[in-house]
């Protein structure tokens, strides 16, 4: 069961990524996401969202997953 | 020092270029391009054309004679001792409505003149008491003056005529008094109220002998529609209006001239003092922001500065069970700084932070979030500007490249159409409400865009306004439709986009935004707005020749609000109504300083100016500075920390001057996070809601015990000056500095003009900006550096700081926050004129007797449908909490919408709003809660919790005060 704290991250990562669908596919949509998140978000906080979307009971939509992808690739 | 008039600087503004502010010039400026030369006896003085006789004689040195005039009231000519003698012209013309004429000879004394004034003098005082010695504007007023002037020796018709010397006293209002008695009937007060603040609540009853002053018709101040904003008091060359502290003080005897810390309009007040007693705070005519014109807030509500409330020694305490222990600031700041230590060693550097208030200064705010960085080693740094207008810092930075307004509030002078959305003016930001007003009565067409009908759709004489009433969290739909009818009917202003907007941006926004589905007539379902309504708002914006937008909270507490920010620049981008005065894009700012908490870096994400934590140069400039490594990651949102808090992995916090308890929304979410801190560190002038669950109380200082800056909403730096020694001897700047200290991090400023210049230093658009410019300037507008040298009015003028604006596609997509069968209503939040904010403040003065509690008000229809009457109780329900207001039906808002304030924290508005937030900035969504309204009969389980904690903590604070008089009296004995 996640935590209240994580529920907020997904809920906050999907408004994100629903505020900027007018970007494009999914790649540009993921990458515009990500490097929102990249500029805003605590470090404790994209870890604990690449810890969870890297989990085995993540529940992330393909469009999230892709972009906390994209977010841990530019992290490393 | 010595003020030399130029008569170039003239402007239209009243008070604007004064050549010296404490100087009454008796009429208004005039703007003109055309000068005209007279002679006012001998003296030869150059003026704009249309300026009066009076005006232009005062700036060459001579003052005539003169009661019924004053410099920011229109003449009026009905004392009639301003009168002169103009060769070639018959008779004696006051000189207040005679304008200059090219070569006229003014001559001011004369035989003739002098027994004139005097035979005018005789008639006011027979009919004026000759109790001078013991009036309360003894040493202080015109009617004496001008006895003195015109050598007044004898009153010959007696004083046993008719006369109005009985007339009762209103002492109705809590701040000042008014004597029919002493009135001359000048008007001056009636003028004030209507030219100056635009209420239009005075007027001159009767005619005759028989013409008198009068609050409405015949009512008393307080039950008349006066808003107390001091105007009237101000204008009065008697005692007949009189501040109730000079009548209990005295005159005062010297005065500060400093800014106001309630809303961001920043006006500048004299404080008026007698030793380090203030006796009353009066409006500035040299003051940019305000011209001499205050409201109930900052021209009467000071008294919470002496108030016996107030934290006089620094306390610690282990747990917030345990009672206060009052100690030494040195015992303070150890206790803080071994706990913050502590905690850090135990659960990680990144496990404290720190939040700012927007009601400190710029200096105090610089350091908190130095503190934070360099002290503690993190950037889990915020603002409560992360409530309020977070989203206006993305929105302005995407589009227009500057997280800031673009005009001064003069601009709005020169707006033809004025459209308001989701803010308050009248009622949140009333100075400046009220020079929109003028503006409104000088014939600007005004559009407001806001679920309830607000004042300024009441302006008298101030034109039909249109009010587009879209339900609560429809902005971006309402914005998307201007834009829409603007792009498909042509209104763009296709030169200003082809020269100064990124083409390609614009080309991707024209064609969403000109898809039908943005049509006001496909909106109208989402917003319910008739579509005509949205068509004839966007014609008149688009079609005027300045176009000004002005916004509050309204649009940026929502989930879409940095989208309807980008919105809003699109729509002036897309008219270019950018770049020139009279027009811009104008987010009104809530409090004293959010322009300037945001701009010294409070933000987890950026340093001071904006400047990102991730960029190495900029890390660079401030590292050498500041000697040590700053981390390159931003650090926590508010709303983070709480999470992060509640989670168990944040463990301290260091808040300076807000009240996240009683602010933040969630209420009961931000409690168990403050319960879940090993350290909480409170600096504040009083016991708010935060520190009920703090571990150390450290005294903050009021706005008149130090000395700093403000920045408000028109990006004006204007000077806080002391005019009394901080309550418990150290100001906040300095609190911050100790514990810095006591962490290991040395800070070593002596006054904050030094943390200005390191402010400066490394802040591209403050390097202009200095203690001793603004001595010298007054104020000054940022940016300020070698490209401005004396500041930006006017933003934007030839070039963005991007380059080119930016248009941002605004999609609009529905809040989650929804009305359902359980939850049929939407709840709105606001603020109103005579509170400020959480009220720790004005609920410690007399203005609470305008507004006692927070009321819910609701639409008749709804109360209809519920069987609520006006004063009922009603139990509130959201998804995350109840509480219980009483009723107050109301038709200014839309069936289905209720709205109440949140100045009372037993209110407990916050209860039911909810963790929702704008998606960029983590703003929170104040403006759209789904609840649910019945009567009930007592109050909510919170709000009975919060009655006994509160007892609790008050009793746990007077415990340790009653030790430490014992301990001082025993140390006496």
């Amino acid at each position: 069961m996640k935590d209240q704290e994580l529920n907020n991250l997904i809920k906050m990562l999907d408004q994100i990524i629903a505020n900027n669908l007018h970007h494009g596919d999914d790649d540009k949509v993921a990458g515009v996401a990500a490097d929102h998140m990249r500029k805003f978000w605590a470090r404790s906080m994209k870890q604990q969202i690449v810890d969870y979307a890297n989990g085995p009971s993540s529940e992330l939509s393909a469009l999230a997953r892709l972009t906390v992808a994209r977010l841990q690739a530019e992290q490393e | 020092m010595l003020h030399y008039y130029d008569p170039s600087t003239e402007t239209f503004e009243p008070g604007k270029s004064i050549p010296n502010p404490d100087q009454d010039y008796r009429t208004p400026a005039r703007l003109s391009e055309s000068l005209v030369s007279i002679s006012v006896d001998g003296r030869d003085i150059t003026v704009p054309e249309g300026t009066s006789v009076l005006r232009a004689a005062a700036l060459a040195g001579i003052n005539i004679p003169k009661l019924c005039a004053t410099d920011n009231l229109e003449a009026f000519g009905s004392c009639r001792l301003c009168a002169v003698e103009i060769k070639g012209r018959r008779g004696y013309p006051a000189s207040c409505t005679t304008p200059v004429a090219e070569g006229m000879e003014v001559t001011t004394q004369t035989g003739k003149l002098a027994k004139l004034r005097r035979n005018i003098m005789e008639l006011y005082i027979s009919d004026h008491p000759l109790d001078c010695l013991t009036c309360p504007a003894n040493g202080n007023c015109e009617l004496q003056d001008m006895a003195g002037a015109v050598g007044l020796r004898e009153v010959r018709y007696g004083f046993d005529g008719e006369n109005h010397l009985e007339a009762e006293t209103d002492s109705s209002n809590p701040y000042f008094s008014f004597d029919p008695s002493k009135c001359i009937v000048c008007s001056r007060c009636v003028r004030a109220c209507e030219e100056v603040q635009g209420t239009f609540a005075l007027t001159i009853d009767g005619r005759g002998f028989d013409s008198k002053v009068s609050p409405g018709q015949s009512e008393a101040f307080m039950d008349s529609e006066c808003v107390s904003c001091g105007a009237c008091v101000q204008a009065c060359p008697t005692s007949t209006l009189m501040e109730k502290s000079v009548i209990e003080a005295g005159q005062p005897e010297h005065s500060v001239v400093t800014t106001c810390a309630y809303c961001g309009v920043g006006c500048s007040f004299k404080a008026e003092m007698k030793g380090d007693q203030l006796v009353r705070m009066v409006p500035y005519k040299g003051g940019a922001a305000n011209h001499g014109h205050s409201c109930v807030k900052g021209r009467f509500a000071f008294g919470y500065a002496t108030h016996e409330d107030r934290i006089r020694e620094p306390m610690i305490r282990e747990s917030i069970d345990d009672p206060w222990q009052a100690v030494s600031w040195d015992r303070a700041l150890d206790f803080a700084a071994q706990k913050l230590r502590g905690i850090q060693a135990k659960y990680g550097r990144e496990s404290i932070g720190g939040i700012t208030s927007s009601r400190c200064t710029n200096e105090e705010t610089y350091l908190v979030q130095k503190l934070v960085r360099a002290a503690f080693g993190n950037n889990n740094t915020d603002t409560c500007a992360r409530v309020c207008h977070s989203p206006t810092g993305y929105g302005l930075k995407t589009t227009l490249g500057e997280s800031a307004g673009t005009q001064t509030f003069d601009s709005v002078m020169k707006a033809d159409t004025i459209m308001v959305i989701g803010a308050n003016p009248t009622d949140a930001h009333p100075v400046f409400g009220s020079l929109m007003r003028r503006r409104l009565r000088q014939g600007a067409k005004l559009v407001v865009i806001d679920p309830r009908r607000t004042d300024i759709l009441n302006t008298p004489h101030g034109g039909e306004g249109l009010h587009l009433p879209l339900r609560p969290g429809t902005n971006v739909a309402m914005v998307n439709a201007l834009a829409h009818v603007i792009v498909t009917e042509g209104l763009e202003d296709t030169d200003f986009i082809s020269n100064r907007c990124d083409l390609k941006a614009y080309q991707a926004w024209r064609s969403f935004i000109a898809e039908e589905r943005n049509s006001p007539e496909a909106m109208e379902e989402v917003t319910g707005v008739p579509a005509a309504k949205v068509r004839e708002a966007a014609r008149i914006y688009a079609g005027a020749d300045n176009g000004a937008i002005y916004y509050g909270l309204g649009v940026t507490e929502h989930s879409q609000g940095s989208t309807m920010v980008m919105g809003i620049a699109n729509l002036a981008l897309a008219t270019g109504n950018i770049g020139r005065e009279g027009g811009g894009v104008n987010p009104l700012r809530g409090q004293n300083n959010v322009q300037g908490s945001c701009d010294m870096g409070s933000f987890p994400h950026e340093l001071p100016g904006y400047q990102h934590v991730s960029d190495p140069a900029v890390r660079a400039r401030f590292q050498s500075v500041w000697g040590v490594e700053l981390d390159n990651e931003p650090g926590l949102r508010i709303p983070n920390m709480f999470d992060a808090a509640v989670a168990g992995t944040f463990k301290a916090l260091y808040v300076q001057g807000e009240d996240i308890a009683q602010s933040d929304p969630n209420t009961q979410h931000v409690e168990a996070a403050l319960k879940s801190l090993d350290c909480l560190i409170v600096q504040d002038i009083f016991l708010n809601e935060t520190a009920k669950y703090a571990h150390v109380l450290l005294p903050g200082s009021t706005f008149l015990e130090k000395n700093g800056t403000f920045t408000n909403a028109e990006r004006r730096i204007n000077r806080v000056r002391k005019v009394m020694e901080p309550i418990a001897g150290m100001e906040d700047w300095q609190v911050t500095m100790a514990l810095s200290n006591a962490l290991g991090y040395p800070m070593n400023y002596s006054h904050p003009s030094e943390i200005m210049d390191e402010i400066a230093q490394l802040t591209p658009t403050f390097t202009g900006v200095s203690y001793d410019k603004l001595e010298e300037q007054g104020s000054i507008q940022w940016p300020c550096n070698d490209e401005h040298p004396d500041g930006t009015p006017t933003m934007h003028r030839l070039d963005f700081p991007i380059g080119k604006g930016r248009f941002a596609v605004t999609e609009y997509l529905a809040t989650e926050e929804r009305t359902s069968r359980r939850f049929p209503l939407l709840l709105t939040t606001g603020r109103i004129l005579s509170q400020y904010n959480v009220g720790a403040q004005t609920r410690r003065t007399s203005n609470s007797d305008w507004h006692e509690e927070d009321l819910l008000e609701l639409h008749p229809s709804d109360a209809e449908l519920r069987g609520v009457k006006d004063g009922d109780w009603l139990g509130i329900s959201s998804r995350v909490g109840h509480t219980v207001l009483r009723a107050k039906i109301s038709t200014r808002m839309l069936p289905g919408v209720v709205y109440t304030t949140f100045h009372h924290p037993g209110s407990g508005a916050n209860v039911i709003t909810t963790d929702n937030s704008d998606w960029a900035t983590n703003c929170p969504e104040y403006k759209v809660t789904a609840v649910q309204v019945e009567k009930v009969t007592q109050p909510s389980d919170w709000q009975l919790n919060f009655v006994d904690f509160d007892k609790r903590q008050q009793a746990l604070l007077k415990s340790a005060m009653d030790k430490r008089e014992d301990s001082h009296a025993n140390a006496l004995k």
